[in-house]
This record gives structure tokens, C-alpha cells and sequence, in this order.
């Protein structure tokens, strides 16, 4: 009796093994759109159906289970993908596991509710997520100040920042100060500000700045990139001060200002001081700037990823997932920053070789990680004001492009309540 | 270059003559001495170096010495400011208000003091005392306004402003300001009522009150709300023509092109223009795409002033627009099966040029709605003798002319079209040997090797294309360069290479219209050739030509049987295409369409056309779409 029941039992098990089939989608040379993959995938998660991110396995490669459904979106939306058998899939995870590689696999268990925090006005540059989001077909929600005085974040897991300037200096666009969309921007701010009973731009910023430290501290996801990264820092600095000069507040910094510069509420960076010289383009010293002028062109300017311990290091190493190790430069308002000033507690990801600039981070605070990214747009060199945003149909394997959106997967990798 | 050398004896020499003269300047009966010069100078050093606390013991010692000083009081205010010392800069200010016969200057800088201190309300309140101290003065309400502008406070300088007209009875004072501030605080309606009044005073403003107002008008809202204010006005003031093109200019920006024609009729008539505002007015309605409303704008120029000096622009430019129109709507005088469809805008255009012709014979572009009309019959009526006759008329006419040597390479595609392969060569190559380069010299040039491929002298054809695709900026190298493959991959098997030869033939067929006959021959040559490298060429035209002659069914299986039979054909996903097309298209099966194009995209991953395939599926199946 026990023997043909486990003569049945092994024969639904070897059956179910051999139906089983699943879909590996490459994320290295061989595919065709790097940036729609990461879409499949979030679209895979949003049907509820299992994935796994093979990291450092072919570039960090998903692997799904296979519907026709799901082979129709890959080939509609032009994503490269290859059907395996039970036993190729068993034999693929064992490889992918087995000690003698720096590879994992990870669970990828819920597609993460994802808020891009951006002003409803438009304005004339680009915003390097929204781009990847869009391309990628990846859902979002456009948030901003009173959605988060409001307490909007709850309902997000993951929350992005860009070209953003949270010291109030209406990113210190000085020379554009007498162009429509600078006053229009200016005057949605003071009314923004005035109405939420704050006199200065500035101070409700910090309130913004202080609320998503709260949502990172309770387990939310923070990105930023460009202004949006060191900005937020600099705030925090100088919640006790005002950096702010007077043609962007009306009143004059304050005069002790760097002495009172709190560095312990900071995320990322600590000892920088900020550019008080309002019609430098520049916020803090903690941005090395474009590269040296010899460096200064796209075909020699690079940076480096850092490769970590799959199996041990899986934040970063899910963060840094890439087809390819070294990475072309852009330039920002906020390119690198500068290394001195990282805090210890910090993790680089990437970094600018031998110039002491770090490109790309990451770090916890409380129950959440924050990861800061230099540039404005990883496909345009340099990006000026008004230029037209870049078309992502012409850089589907943008490595650039790629860590941001590692970034939308990786809280897809941990399944848990927001506390805030 | 090297800057030049100037000692520090000097550089105090220039400064303490600019000092002394702007102490002079500031307060004639104030009197400096050396020392105070030498602390000032030490001051404002400090200053610069941010020093400030050192900089305001100097200045507080300065200010000590001599009060009546303006230079001191204004640097140690600032130094006050500078360490945000509000209280003390306050009270400096206050010393002043109580030197000063006339404070007002300094009461309106302690409110911003005050607010700048935080204290918002007590600010106010000195603001409104500042105004008290000379409420009948309109340069007070400006002192006030612009302390409060240092601090953004735009709709209290609204409201200070619009108190001030009210107190001096005045309701022309402070216009551009006020307006300035109305769009803002995006208050488009009460700053375009401003503009007005600017206009109703000088209309020659109006260009400049354009740039004030356009770069806010960004929204439909704010578009809405300025027109309703214009058109009140309009209304008011009926013979201003600035508000009248004001009002024209903002319709125009909302692209309420009816409205703005209205507006353009009445200034037109009102200003004897004879037509030459509509005339602008259609070009502009033509170009947004209001193609009715130009219309009848066109229209109105040509019958109310059929002298004018608009007139002869207006009928050509009808005739152009009209032909814009047909090919916006995919128009054509005749189906698939040749039968005459009703008149459309091809035949307006043709109508229209005709009378041009009529009414304007000695107009200087009498030449080009010659050609125009040409080509019409040609391309378009298909009307080949009419067509000849017209575009002849160019040529002897208007020898040595651009238009003539277009005319002249018509003509050749016209004797083409009518089988006299002599004579179109013969136009071609003196058009060729005249010109020898440019656009219309290159296209001779590939009409030249389409007549040697239709003859079957392929050498001779391949030699032209070679020519061609050197210069790859021409729009006609790729097809030179298509044509140079298709001759180098479909020659033989025999010396006479009879299947090119025949597919070529039907090329000319084609081309010339008879697309029956060419069915037949391409039938014929599938089933002799039918293993030749030609047969999925002659396969794709042969779906072509049914798609062409109102066979859809037939199209499609052609279509889809090039795919089962040549799949390795670089024609292979086109017909997919071709085939999915016209079942969505003419047979509205969308299903089946996007079945056939989820074939290119299994069988043909890396066909050029995957993206167009792909953003049909999707357009198909109801995706939105970026």
C-alpha cells in the first residue's frame, strides 16, 4: 500500500516537473530591451505570478513563470526571453545557488507601489525616472509637497526625488529667474508655503524633507538623483539655520550659519558646507562638479560599479545589476559626490576611478534604505534647460538607465508592512 | 594681454574722489573728514569679506560721528541686515523716520524690516502708515509698492495700488505695474483689462502688450479669461482696432479659429484693407489645419474684393490649400476600379487655378499654377492629354526658367506614363545634361535608369545607380540603391535574363496604370519561374496589385502565401504586414490582424518592421499608448 502510494506521489511530483515550464529572460548581451525587461517583470508581479531575479546570473536575470500570456507581452513589447523545461530551470536555480558562484537567486513577492515626487508643473528638463518608468510601462503616481504634508507617502513603498532642490533655492536657476516658468515655479511655492503657514519656501521644504526621513525610518524606499540627492541633505543640515541667500528668500543667510549645521541629521553626507553665492549653480561643496576638462566628453568619462557578495550583500548587489561593469558619465547639477564627505556608514556602489567620487550609494536609516545617484540623465551627456527629453526607444540597454530601475524591483524583493 | 599696473596710492585717490562725490551728491551740506574716509573704506572691506560684526563696530562709530551721513546709515542698515539684526536695523531706521522731513522712504523700509523680523501684521500695519504720511501722492503708493515687491507680497501690492487709484481718483495710474502683478497672481482677466486701458490710450502698445501677456498665457484657462475681457472691450470701444487684433491675436492663441476670423472680417472692413488682414488671417487658419475656416477666409477676400491687391495671392493660395486638404483626407478622383468618384477638393484646386489663370494673366506666378495644373491632370485626373498640353505651355512660355525645367521632367514622367520611353528619355537626359547636379538632375538621373531596367538593358541601369548612391543625401539614392540589388541579386539563369526581363515589363505596367495586365503577366511569370530568386518579388507585387485593384480577400491570401513559400524572403514580413493591414483596415478583423502581425513577431524578431508591428498590436488591442 505505502509503496504504490508513493509510486503516485512521486509520479504527480516527476509529472508536475516536467509541465512545469518557465521563461528566462536575459539580462545580459543577448537582450534585445533591457529597460521594457524590468517592465515585464513588474507587470509579471503586478498577476501575481512568480519571479525570481537571478543576481549576477547573465547580467541579473528574471526568470517567470511561463504563460502565453506572458511570452505574448514579452514579444509585444520586445523583450528577449527563453522558454526552459522543469529539469533546464531546476538545473539553472542549482547553478545559480551552488557555492562556486557569486550568484543567488531572490523572490520577488510584490510589485512595490511606486510615487515620484515632481511638481504638476512643467518644467523645462527632464526627469531621468519618469523617463524610465514611462518607457518601461511601469505604474507610478505623481506626488508633491501637500500630498506629502498630507501624509500621501503611507500608501507608497517606494518614493523618487529628481531634479528637486529642498533648500528652497528654486534649484538656483538665478539666470532664469525672469523666465515664465521660474516665476510661475517661484509663485506656486510661496502660495504652496503660505498656505501650509510657512513664510519661506524653505521651511516647508525642510517639513517635506522631515516627513519622507520618517517614511525612510519606517521602511519606506527613497531614491534620489541629481539636485534631489544632495538637497535633501543639506536641508536636513540646516534645519537649524538659514542657508538660503537673499535673492531667493528675501533675507539674508544666516551669519553663523556653518557653525550650526547638524550633520547627524543627515542620511549621506556630513562636514560639507553649502554655497551661499546665489548665483553660483552649485548647492554644496558636496557635488564634485563636472568632470576635469580633459575628462569633460562622454567617450572618457566613466564610472565603476562595485561588485558584491550575492549571496551575503543582496541589497547592493540587486542594486548594481548591470550588463556591464563600467558605465558612461553624465553630468547634473549634482554629478558625484565628493567621498570625504560620505559618511562611513554608507555603502558606494559606484564611483568616478581615481578621482575620489562616488557616483552611486546606498544606505539604511531606521527600517528603510535611501540610495542617492549622481547626473541629470544617463543618455545626455549634458542636459541644459529646455533641451528636449532624451527618446529611451533609442537606448534600450542603457546601463544608466538599468540602475535606476534595479531600484523599483529591489523593494519587490522584500516583503513587509510600511510602519509610517 | 596683462592687466594694467595701479598702485594702492592711486586706487585710494579714485576712492576717496568717488566717496567724496557721492557724499556731495547724497547730502551737500554733510562734511567728511579723511579718517572717516579711511574707517569707511576698512568697513566696506569687511563687508565684502563678510566680516560683519567688525564691519558694524566701524559703522556704528561712523554713524555716531556723523548721523546726517546717508552713505553710514544705509551700510550699517545693511550690515544689520547682514547678521539678520532686525531690532537693531529697525532702530535705525527709526532714528532716520525722525531726522527726515519727509520719511516716507524710510517708514516703508522699516515695515519691511519688520517683516522680513517676522512680524508680518505690525509690517502691514507700517506699510499702511508710510502711505498715511502722504496719502495724495501717487509716488508713495510706488515707494510702497516697490518695498513690498523686495518681498514678494504681490497681492498686498495689489491691494495698495488699486487703494491708491481709488484715493486719487485715477484709474490710469499704475497700469503696467498693476498688470504685472494681475499675472502674477494669475488674475489674467484684470491684467488684460489693464493692457486695455493702455491700448485705448496708444494702440501702438499693442505689440508690447503681446510680449507682456503672452509668456502667462499658458493655460486654456487663462486664454478663456483674457478673450472674455477683450471681447467686452471690442464690444465698448468698437473702432480700436488694437483691440480688435488683440482679441484676434488671443482667439488665434486658442485655437478658436472661427471666432478669429470674425474678428479679422471687421477690422478688414473697418480699416479698408481690401482683404489683406483675411489673406494673412487664412495662411495662418490654413496652417493650424482649420482648413474651413480658411476657406472661408479665402473666399470673403475674393468676392468682396476681387480688385484688391490681396486678391491674386488669395485664388492661388485657396488653390494650394485645397490641394493640402485632398491629401490631408486621403482624397482621390478615382477608386480602385477606375470609376469617377464625386468632386472632392481636387477638383476645387483645379477650379480654383483655372480661374487664376482667368483673372490674373500677367500675375508673375501665372507660370506655376500653370505647372500646378499640370501636374494635377497628370497625377491626379490622370488625364494625360490635358496634362501635355499645359505643362508644353510651360516650357514654351517660360524657357530657361525653374518652373520650365520642372515642367520639362513632368513632361518626361508623362511620356512614361504614356509608353513613349524615347521621348522620355530624350526629356530626361537634356534635362540631365543642362543641370548636371541638384534635386531635379538626380531624379532625371533614376528616371533614366528606370528606363534602361523597363527596356532590360541592365547594365546600363546599374551603371546610373552606382552614380547615385554616392551621393547618399538625396532622398532618391535609396531607391537607386534598392534598384542596384534587385539587379545584382535577380539576373539569369541564361545571358538573356528572361525573368527580369518579363518582371520588369510588368514594373512599366504598373507604373503606367494597367494593373489587370500586369496580374495577368505576373501570374504567368510565377508559374514559369516559380523557383527563380524573382518569384517572391513577383509574389509581393502580385499582392500589391490585388491590394490595389479592391481585392482584399485575394491580397491577403497572396500575401500570406508569400510567407508560407518563401519564407526566408526579405519580403517575407512585409507581406505579414501588408496582410494584417488590410484585414484591420478594410475588413475591420482585428482579431485576425493581430494575429498575423504576432506572427512577424515569432518568425521575424529582427524585422525592421517589429517596432510598427509591435505598436499596432498594441494600438489593436486598446493599449494606450505613449
Amino acid at each position: 500500500m505505502m509503496r504504490t502510494v508513493l509510486i503516485l506521489f512521486l509520479g504527480v511530483v516527476l509529472t508536475s516537473r516536467v509541465e512545469a515550464q518557465d521563461v528566462l529572460i536575459p539580462m545580459d548581451n543577448s537582450q534585445s530591451d533591457h529597460l521594457k525587461a524590468y517592465g515585464v517583470t513588474f507587470w509579471a508581479l503586478e498577476r501575481r505570478m512568480d519571479v525570481d531575479w537571478l543576481l549576477n546570473y547573465r547580467g541579473g536575470s528574471f526568470l517567470v513563470t511561463k504563460t502565453p500570456e506572458l511570452e505574448a507581452e514579452l514579444r509585444v513589447r520586445g523583450v528577449s526571453y527563453l522558454a526552459l523545461s522543469g529539469s533546464q530551470t531546476a538545473s539553472l536555480i542549482s547553478t545559480v545557488e551552488s557555492d562556486a558562484s557569486n550568484t543567488s537567486v531572490v523572490r520577488l513577492e510584490q510589485p512595490p507601489r511606486i510615487a515620484v515626487y515632481a511638481p504638476q508643473q512643467t518644467l523645462p528638463w527632464d526627469d531621468a525616472v519618469l523617463l524610465a518608468l514611462s518607457y518601461a510601462e511601469v505604474p507610478y503616481e505623481m506626488i508633491y509637497d501637500d500630498d506629502v504634508l498630507d501624509g500621501a507617502l503611507e500608501d507608497f513603498d517606494w518614493v523618487h526625488l529628481h531634479h528637486e532642490d529642498f533648500t528652497g533655492q528654486y534649484g538656483k536657476f538665478f539666470n532664469y529667474r525672469s523666465t515664465p516658468w521660474y516665476i510661475e515655479q517661484q509663485r506656486q511655492a510661496e502660495i504652496a508655503a503660505r498656505a501650509r503657514g510657512f513664510r519661506k519656501v524653505s521651511e516647508l521644504k525642510l517639513r517635506v524633507v522631515e516627513i519622507i526621513k520618517q517614511y525612510v525610518g519606517g521602511g519606506g524606499f527613497l531614491f534620489a538623483m541629481c539636485s534631489g540627492a544632495d538637497s535633501f541633505d543639506i536641508a536636513l543640515a540646516a534645519h537649524a539655520t538659514d542657508i538660503v541667500p537673499e535673492e531667493y528668500d528675501g533675507d539674508p543667510i544666516d551669519p553663523d550659519a556653518l557653525s550650526q549645521l547638524d550633520f547627524a541629521q543627515t542620511f549621506a553626507f556630513a562636514d560639507f558646507r553649502p554655497i551661499f553665492n546665489a548665483r553660483e549653480y552649485e548647492h554644496s561643496d558636496i557635488d564634485s562638479g563636472p568632470p576635469p576638462p580633459q575628462l569633460r566628453n562622454p567617450a572618457v568619462d566613466y564610472f565603476t560599479l562595485f561588485e558584491f557578495s550575492a549571496k551575503y550583500d543582496q541589497v547592493p548587489t540587486m542594486l548594481t545589476q548591470s550588463h556591464v561593469a563600467t558605465i558612461k558619465g553624465f553630468i547634473g547639477q549634482t554629478t558625484n559626490f565628493v567621498k570625504k564627505y560620505v559618511k562611513p556608514n554608507v555603502v558606494i556602489l559606484a564611483e568616478a576611478p581615481g578621482r575620489g567620487e562616488v557616483r552611486y550609494l546606498n544606505g539604511t536609516f531606521g527600517e528603510g534604505t535611501f540610495t542617492f545617484y549622481g547626473g541629470h540623465d544617463p543618455e545626455d551627456y549634458q542636459h541644459f534647460v529646455g533641451d528636449e527629453p532624451t527618446d529611451l526607444s533609442l537606448h534600450k540597454h542603457s546601463p544608466g538607465y538599468r540602475l535606476i530601475l534595479n531600484n523599483i524591483l529591489f523593494p519587490a524583493a522584500k516583503k513587509k508592512n510600511q510602519k509610517t | 594681454m596683462y592687466p594694467m599696473k595701479i598702485s594702492s596710492r592711486t586706487v585710494g585717490y579714485v576712492l576717496g574722489i568717488v566717496f567724496g562725490a557721492f557724499c556731495c551728491s547724497v547730502a551737500p551740506a554733510q562734511e567728511v573728514d579723511s579718517s572717516q574716509v579711511g574707517r569707511f573704506q576698512l568697513a566696506e572691506s569687511f563687508m565684502r569679506a563678510a566680516q560683519y560684526q567688525r564691519a558694524i563696530s566701524l559703522l556704528e562709530g561712523l554713524y555716531d560721528d556723523s548721523p546726517e551721513t546717508h552713505v553710514f546709515y544705509e551700510r550699517l542698515r545693511e550690515a544689520y541686515e547682514s547678521v539678520k539684526r532686525y531690532d537693531a536695523a529697525i532702530a535705525l531706521v527709526d532714528k532716520k523716520i525722525n531726522q527726515e522731513t519727509s520719511p516716507t522712504i524710510y517708514v516703508a523700509d522699516k515695515a519691511r524690516l519688520q517683516f522680513l523680523k517676522g512680524d508680518e501684521a505690525t509690517a502691514r500695519l507700517t506699510w499702511q502708515s508710510a502711505i498715511n504720511t502722504d496719502p495724495s501722492s501717487s509716488s508713495v503708493y510706488l515707494l510702497v509698492y516697490r518695498s513690498l515687491m523686495q518681498v514678494r507680497l504681490f497681492d498686498f501690492s495689489i491691494e495698495i495700488l488699486e487703494k491708491g487709484r481709488e484715493y486719487l481718483g485715477n484709474n490710469s495710474l499704475f497700469q503696467t505695474d498693476l498688470a504685472q502683478l494681475y499675472n502674477l497672481t494669475s488674475q489674467h482677466d484684470k491684467a488684460t483689462i489693464e493692457y486695455l486701458d493702455l491700448l485705448s490710450v496708444n494702440q501702438n502698445q499693442l505689440n508690447y502688450v503681446r510680449s507682456q501677456m503672452g509668456p502667462f498665457l499658458t493655460t486654456p484657462e487663462s486664454l478663456e479669461k483674457s478673450i472674455t475681457v477683450v471681447q467686452a472691450g471690442v464690444a465698448t470701444e468698437p473702432l480700436n482696432r488694437s483691440y480688435r487684433e488683440f482679441l484676434a491675436w488671443l482667439l488665434v492663441e486658442d485655437d478658436q479659429f472661427r471666432p478669429a476670423l470674425d474678428v479679422y472680417r471687421a477690422i478688414d472692413r473697418l480699416e479698408r484693407e481690401e482683404g489683406k488682414m483675411l489673406f494673412a488671417f487664412a495662411g495662418v487658419a490654413s496652417d493650424g489645419g482649420a482648413y474651413d475656416v480658411a476657406l472661408e477666409a479665402y473666399d470673403e477676400v475674393l468676392r468682396r474684393y476681387p480688385l484688391g491687391p490681396a486678391a491674386p495671392d488669395a485664388l492661388r493660395g485657396l488653390g494650394l490649400m485645397q490641394e493640402k486638404w485632398a491629401e490631408t483626407l486621403g482624397e482621390a478622383v478615382f477608386d480602385e476600379r477606375g470609376q469617377r468618384l464625386p468632386r472632392n477638393h481636387f477638383d476645387e484646386a483645379l477650379d480654383t487655378y483655372q480661374r487664376f489663370l482667368i483673372d490674373y494673366p500677367q500675375h508673375p506666378m501665372f507660370p506655376d499654377v500653370l505647372r500646378r495644373i499640370g501636374l494635377l491632370h497628370q497625377d491626379v485626373f490622370y488625364d494625360y492629354t490635358s496634362a501635355y498640353t499645359v505643362l508644353t505651355e510651360v516650357i514654351g512660355r517660360y524657357p530657361q526658367t525653374i518652373v520650365a525645367d520642372q515642367a520639362a521632367y513632368d513632361l518626361g514622367r508623362l511620356a512614361v506614363m504614356e509608353n513613349r520611353l524615347e521621348d522620355a528619355r530624350l526629356e530626361f537626359s537634356r534635362l540631365l545634361t543642362r543641370l548636371r547636379t541638384g534635386d531635379l538632375a538626380d531624379l532625371s538621373r533614376y528616371e533614366l535608369a528606370m528606363l534602361h531596367f523597363y527596356k532590360g538593358e541592365f547594365d546600363t541601369a546599374q551603371g546610373f545607380t552606382e552614380a547615385m548612391q554616392e551621393n547618399t543625401s538625396t532622398d532618391v539614392a535609396n531607391d537607386a540603391i534598392s534598384m542596384k540589388v534587385m539587379l545584382i541579386e535577380n539576373r539569369g539563369p541564361d545571358s538573356l535574363d528572361v525573368p527580369l526581363k518579363s518582371f520588369s515589363r510588368t514594373k512599366l505596367l504598373s507604373r503606367q496604370r494597367q494593373w489587370d495586365t500586369a496580374l495577368h503577366q505576373l501570374d504567368d511569370l510565377l508559374a514559369a519561374f516559380g523557383s527563380h530568386p524573382l518569384a517572391d518579388d513577383i509574389s509581393f507585387d502580385r499582392a500589391e496589385l490585388l491590394a490595389k485593384t479592391a481585392e482584399p480577400e485575394k491580397a491577403i491570401a497572396a500575401y500570406l502565401e508569400l510567407s508560407l513559400f518563401f519564407p526566408g524572403s526579405f519580403l517575407a514580413d512585409r507581406s505579414l504586414f501588408g496582410a494584417a493591414t488590410i484585414q484591420y483596415k478594410v475588413l475591420g478583423d482585428n482579431t485576425a490582424a493581430i494575429a498575423t502581425f504576432e506572427r512577424i513577431l515569432k518568425e521575424y524578431p529582427g524585422s525592421l518592421l517589429i517596432t510598427a508591428t509591435r505598436e499596432q498590436i498594441r494600438r489593436l488591442r486598446g493599449d494606450e499608448l505613449l
